[in-house]
Formats: C-alpha cells, structure tokens, sequence
C-alpha cells in the first residue's frame, strides 16, 4: 500500500530560512517528494518606482534591492548610466568602487558563515563573524556615513574622497581578520559535525550546469572556472591579480571551500588596490538632474557580488525619468528551479542547509 | 559571427558596437528556432534573462532575450516586438529550464500569454484583480490613494519648507516651488 | 491584567518588573530591517544582557518585530502570527517604513501605515536604525511596561471591528476565510 505524502509549509515566518519567502514541500517520512518555492512576499515594484524617479533620484532606490550586500547594485546602476550617456569615470574613482566592492564581498561571506553553521545549531560562528563583520561595517560608516546602505557609487564617479588615516584602518582590519581566518578553520573546517552535515548534502548535478544558468559559488563549486571579474572585465579588475578558486564535488562542503577561499582572495585584492591607488578627482560632474536626458537606448551590464551573476537592464527613451530598469538577482534561478529539482530525496532538516548553501536571498528574487 | 547569423536567418537585423554586444532584432514567430540555433550551434549557452519594455506610445511590448557565451566571451541581445492588443508568444522552457521562471513573471506582470507553460498561476501577486501592473498605463500612485492611507499632515511637506525658509530668512527657490511629491 | 497608572498594586509592580526583564523576539524577519537584528543579537552588541532573545514560534514570543516595510501578502501573514501570540504581546516598529510609508510609498504593494492594521506599541525610525537605536527602542518599551501603558492588545480587542474592516479594505478575498480572534 502506497503512503500518501504530507504537505509541509516551510512558512515565511520559520528559524531556518533565508528571508522572508516559503518552501511548500511534500513529504513522506522524513524524506523529500517534491517542493515548490513560493515567493512574493518582499515585492515592491521598484521597477515601477523607478519609473517615476528621474536618473538621480533613483539610484537611491537601487542599494535596496538586495539587504545583505548593498554595493554591487549601486555599481551596476552607475555602470549602466554611464553606458547609455558616454559618461567617463576617473582612475581613482574606479579603484575606491573596487575597495568597496571587495569590502562588501567579505562581509557577505562573513554572513554567510553564521547562517550555513546557524543552520546546522553551531552558533558560536556566528556570534564570532557578525562580530567581526561589524568592523568592516565600521569602515563603511566611516567611508559613506551609513553601515548597511550607503548610497555612495553615483553615476560618474564615487561621493566622498578616503578620509585621513582611512588606508591604516583598513590595513589594519584586514590584517585581523586574516588571523581571524585560521580560528574559523578550527572551529568550522575541522569540526567533525559540519563536515558529516555537509558532505554528500545538496549536490547540484554537473550535467548542463550552464545551461541551467547557475552562477556564482555554486557554479565554481562544480569546477567550472567562471567568474565576471574575468569573463568580462570592469572597473580595474583587469589590472589586479587574483585568483578564482574551483572545487570539484559541488556539495555543501565544496561550496564552502569555494567561500572561504574568495575571502582570502577579497583580502588579497583589497591589499593591492590600496598599493596602487592614484591620486586625482572621484567624480566626473553630472548635469542638473532636473533636466538631464539620456539619448534612446538599452544596456545590460552585470556585476559578480557574493552570490553570483547580478545584471541590470536599463532602457531609456530620452526623457528625465528612465523607461524600463530590470535587475536580475542572483539567486533568481538557485531559489526556484534549482530548488526544487535538487530538494526531492533529501531530509526535511536538510533543507535550511542547503538554501543557505546556495546563496538565495529573497529581496533579490521579487524585488 | 554576424556572418554566420545573417546566412542562418536572412531577415534579421543586426549592429553592433563595444566590441563585445551583438544586437539583433527577428520576428516573434522565429524566436524558438533562432534561441535553439544560438545555443547549440554558435555556443550562446547562458541565458542571463528575458527582459521587457512596454512601448505604449507605438503599441507594442518589446522582449529582449540576453544570452551570452562563456567560451568566446560576447553578450548577444535578440530583440522582438510583440502587439499589445492580443499579447501571445511562444513558451520557450524546453529550451532553457530556467525561462519557466522568467516567463511566470513576465505573464503576471505584463499580462502576455504563454500557450503550453506549465507553472501554477500566482506568482508574486496574490489575489490581484487590476490590470497587469508594468504596463504603463496602470497608475500606481493613484492606486495608492485609493487604498491605502497616507500619514497626515505631511501632505506635499509645504509646511516644512515655509517653516524652514522663515526660521532662516531665505527664501524658497524656484525648482522647490513647482516640484511637489 | 492590563493595568493603568491608577492600579500599582504591589503584585502588578512585581509582575511588570518581571515582563519587562525578559521580552522574548519572534524570529521573523518581514523586511529590510532583519539585517540590523543580527548584529544586535550577538556579540558586539550584546542584547541578552537586557533579557532580549529570540523565539521560534508566535505561542512563546512577547514581542513581534515589524522590521521594514510590509507588502499586502505578508500583512495577512502577520496579523495571524500577532492573533496567535499569548498576551501580553507588544508591537515594535522598526524602521520608517512603517511610520509613513518611507521610500515605497508610491508602490502599490506596500502599506503605509502600520498602525491602522495592528496596534503598534513603540516605532524606532532610521533607515536602517542602528543597533543601539534599537537597544534604546527596547528600553523604552521596558519603560512603557513598567507603567502600564504598552496595551496594545486590550486596544486591538476592545476595537477589533475597526482593525477588521481596514484590514478588509486591502485583502478582502483573505478575510472571508479568516478564523475568527478567539484563539
């Protein structure tokens, strides 16, 4: 006699999920039939929003789009704006966005510790990494006046010049965390919990990768070398040299890997940037925003933030306001299709562990 | 590469610039057909997303498929222009899995139809009864003022502006005079 | 149980010296501002001292923290959260979002005032409040608790007709299935 299945809701309002969204999941047992993600519950039309803003006002909306990592989306609206209208940024410029970019991307990932080891019960990590993160946070308040959204990449440059004595702080802050690095080794890498929790778990199968459109961390998990920095180069990533690391596997335990190394490379590219800073202008004027039209055109233009590819669409049709703007999140494909084609056959308590592992950030995805 | 697509499809068109975007625009009743030849012959395997304009003024929606390939490194952009009477395309998720998601939204928020998709109805939208809402003629600050409340006293902020301009002795200039929330 | 400033009896001194000691937060994170608790929790700056710490479901949390803006689909879901949560339960505000609307207030998902759908006990504003703008929001509600003032739940019970019909105007088809409040 065959058993029928009971449905689940992994609700908006739940300990183990990342953000505010619902894994609708059928169960027989403790094991996984299907699972269907719903999401919607974050939507703001900023699409629509941004329709009504002209070409200033409306990158104040964009750092919002996504609450873990703020700094990317800035970028990308500065990038395509200047695109459409031929806008040219100066070098210093370029190489305080790449900073802050890197600094972001730190922050990101020491997020993404406490929530991959809070959602197996470890929770020392996180009261560890969030407690580090906030020194990078302080920087950022330093630097643009506000810790999470900073509203600092405009389209032609960047607001404010490094105060004074801001390199040594930075300098300083990544010395510690470097040291901070080998303490998480300890306490997550060898720790015999995670690694039973981890391996084997959640593996995104190899066949087709790319044509499913995953990217980021999960794509570099299941050792495919890709990443937008250089793929297709911009700001002055081509000028620094890093590395892009791979792991084969593509389980939990691989990605992490992957995650842990990115961080050791953000420090890597941060150090760089701050040898070979020019000295000169940070922005390039922009007209009055009252009046300031942009010829008929359309431009995609994407960015690598922590959780993968980010891209903005952005078409204008010469007025002051912009027509159609578009954002493609990174975990628009990993929280809903590769979701649920990789949760059947799985444990229900496996699932906050894998949803923390593939990186889906709800705001993104319904923006 | 250009060559290669104009000897394939002989009526689309094409321009190209930055030495690294490739436009072309093709009648919707080729899309399918142009997306398979892309991806597996001329290695465009990653589909970053389907995007939309809602041109009202000429009557039409445009869809703008963005692929790009990994091995050559170049963004293809394949622009279609749909009518906004009778909004009908072809569903395009045997293809790549991923245009299931795309097409949920693009369906709810602009109203197109998609014959054969196969995906549960609401997506982000629950219970909602007005047009589409990304169409431009939906007014959204109109709705909201028919539905929800806003804070009282703070209707344009004039009487912030008149308060500061006596306490300082300034006067309001121009630009902040006509612009009102 | 809900005391006003007239009725200090020594039990209701005592019993609010106790509530107000220990104010347990629904993990929920409705918006934005879920970003800003985090920190707030752990290590730097410390809320347990304060007796703050999270709670898993809405039968054993005190307080629900509306961080941020919330759309229509999830004000149907937290208004059954608040109707299943044991009194006493207060309401915090988090954020400007919830004050008037803040940046989204021309969307047509978002609502703008918080306080005409559930009864709102202290608004903390910022976008996005620091964590100690936090910290001083829940000082003030120990405050508010220990005079006897943060009734927000006799004040949803005495006008629930009121709430009803403004939560009717943007979910009508939802409140035809709702239970009704006698959890």
């Amino acid at each position: 006699m065959r058993e029928k299945a009971t449905t689940i809701y992994l609700g908006p309002q739940h300990p183990g999920i990342t953000g505010n969204m619902m894994v609708r999941l059928k169960v027989i047992g403790d094991t996984i039939v299907s699972a269907q993600t719903e999401v919607g519950y974050l939507h703001r039309a900023f699409e629509k929003l941004q329709e009504r803003r002209n070409w200033l006002n409306s990158f104040t909306l964009m750092c919002r789009f996504c609450v873990p990592e703020t700094d990317p989306m800035e970028n990308l609206y500065a990038r395509a704006v200047e695109s459409l209208d031929n806008i040219e940024v100066p070098e210093r410029a370029k190489y305080i966005r790449v900073m802050v970019l890197e600094l972001a991307r730190i922050a990101t990932q020491l997020m993404w510790y406490a929530g991959q080891n809070g959602s197996m019960g470890l929770y020392t990590m996180g009261q560890w990494s969030i407690g580090d993160r906030d020194y990078i946070l302080d920087l950022f308040e330093e630097l643009t006046g506000g810790r999470v959204y900073h509203m600092y990449q405009w389209p032609g440059g960047v607001r404010r010049d490094l105060p004074e004595g801001f390199e040594t702080k930075v300098l300083e802050t990544m010395d510690y965390l470097e040291k901070r690095l080998k303490d998480y080794d300890d306490l997550m890498f060898a720790n015999a919990i995670f690694q039973k929790r981890s391996q084997g778990i959640g593996i995104v199968p190899k066949e087709d990768i790319i044509e499913h459109g995953v990217v980021g961390p999960v794509l570099r998990g299941a050792g495919i070398r890709s990443d937008i920095r250089i793929d297709e180069p911009y700001e002055v990533y081509d000028k620094l040299d890093f590395e892009i690391p791979t792991q084969e596997g593509s389980d939990v335990w691989a990605r992490a890997l992957v995650r842990r190394a990115e961080v050791h490379q953000s420090i890597r590219i941060i150090r760089q940037v701050l040898d070979q800073i020019p000295k000169g202008e940070i922005t390039t004027k922009i007209p009055n925003p009252m009046k300031w039209r942009i010829p008929k055109g359309d431009t995609y233009v994407r960015a690598e933030s922590g959780r993968g590819e980010v891209g903005y669409f952005v078409a204008s049709d010469g007025s002051i306001h912009p027509r159609r703007a578009h954002l493609r999140g990174a975990a628009f494909v990993h929280a809903i299709t590769l979701l649920e084609n990789i949760l059947p056959g799985q444990n229900i308590a496996d699932v906050s562990v894998i949803m923390n592992s593939l990186g889906t950030c709800a705001p993104e995805i319904e923006r | 590469m250009i060559e290669q697509i104009k000897a394939a499809f002989p009526n689309a068109e094409n321009k190209d610039f930055d030495g690294n975007r490739l436009d072309i625009t093709v009648n919707k009743e080729t899309i399918p057909s142009v997306l398979l030849y892309a991806k597996d012959k001329m290695g465009f395997r990653h589909l970053s997303h389907i995007a939309y304009v809602d041109w009202i003024e000429e009557g039409e929606f445009e869809l703008v498929y963005l692929l790009w390939s990994p091995v050559d490194k170049v963004k293809l952009f394949i622009h279609t222009r749909i009518d906004r009477e009778n909004p009908v395309m072809e569903n395009i998720d045997m293809i790549w899995r991923q245009a299931n998601t795309y097409e949920r939204e693009i369906k709810e928020m602009l109203g197109i139809e998609f014959p054969g998709l196969v995906a549960p109805d609401e997506f982000i939208l629950e219970d909602w009864e007005d047009l589409p809402p990304f169409r431009r003629d939906f007014d959204t600050l109109e709705y909201v003022n028919r539905t929800f409340w806003h804070r009282p006293g703070r209707e344009d902020a004039q009487d912030v502006r008149e308060t500061i301009a006596e306490r300082s002795g300034e006067e309001i200039p121009d630009f902040a005079q006509k612009y009102s929330r | 149980m809900y005391n006003d400033k007239n009725s200090q009896k020594i039990v209701d001194i005592i019993q609010n010296w106790a509530r107000k000691h220990s104010i347990w937060v629904l993990a929920y994170g409705t918006g934005c501002g879920a970003i800003e608790i985090a920190p707030t929790m752990t290590s730097r700056y410390d809320a347990e001292r304060l007796g703050i710490r999270g709670a898993a479901t809405p039968r054993q949390a005190d307080v629900l923290l509306v961080t941020g803006y919330l759309t229509v689909k999830t004000v149907k879901r937290v208004v059954r959260v608040y109707e299943q949560m044991q009194s006493p339960k207060y309401i915090i505000g988090f954020g400007s979002c919830t004050i008037n609307g803040g940046m989204y207030y021309d969307s047509y998902n978002t609502i703008n005032l918080l306080d005409k759908y559930i009864p709102v006990d202290v608004y903390i504003n910022g976008c996005m409040p620091r964590p100690e703008a936090v910290i001083q929001g829940f000082v003030k509600l120990q405050q508010l608790i220990a005079e006897g003032k943060a009734n927000g739940a006799q004040k949803y019970l005495d006008n629930l007709a009121e709430y009803k019909a403004n939560q009717a105007k943007i979910a009508p088809h939802w409140i035809a299935k709702a239970p009704d409040y006698n959890w």
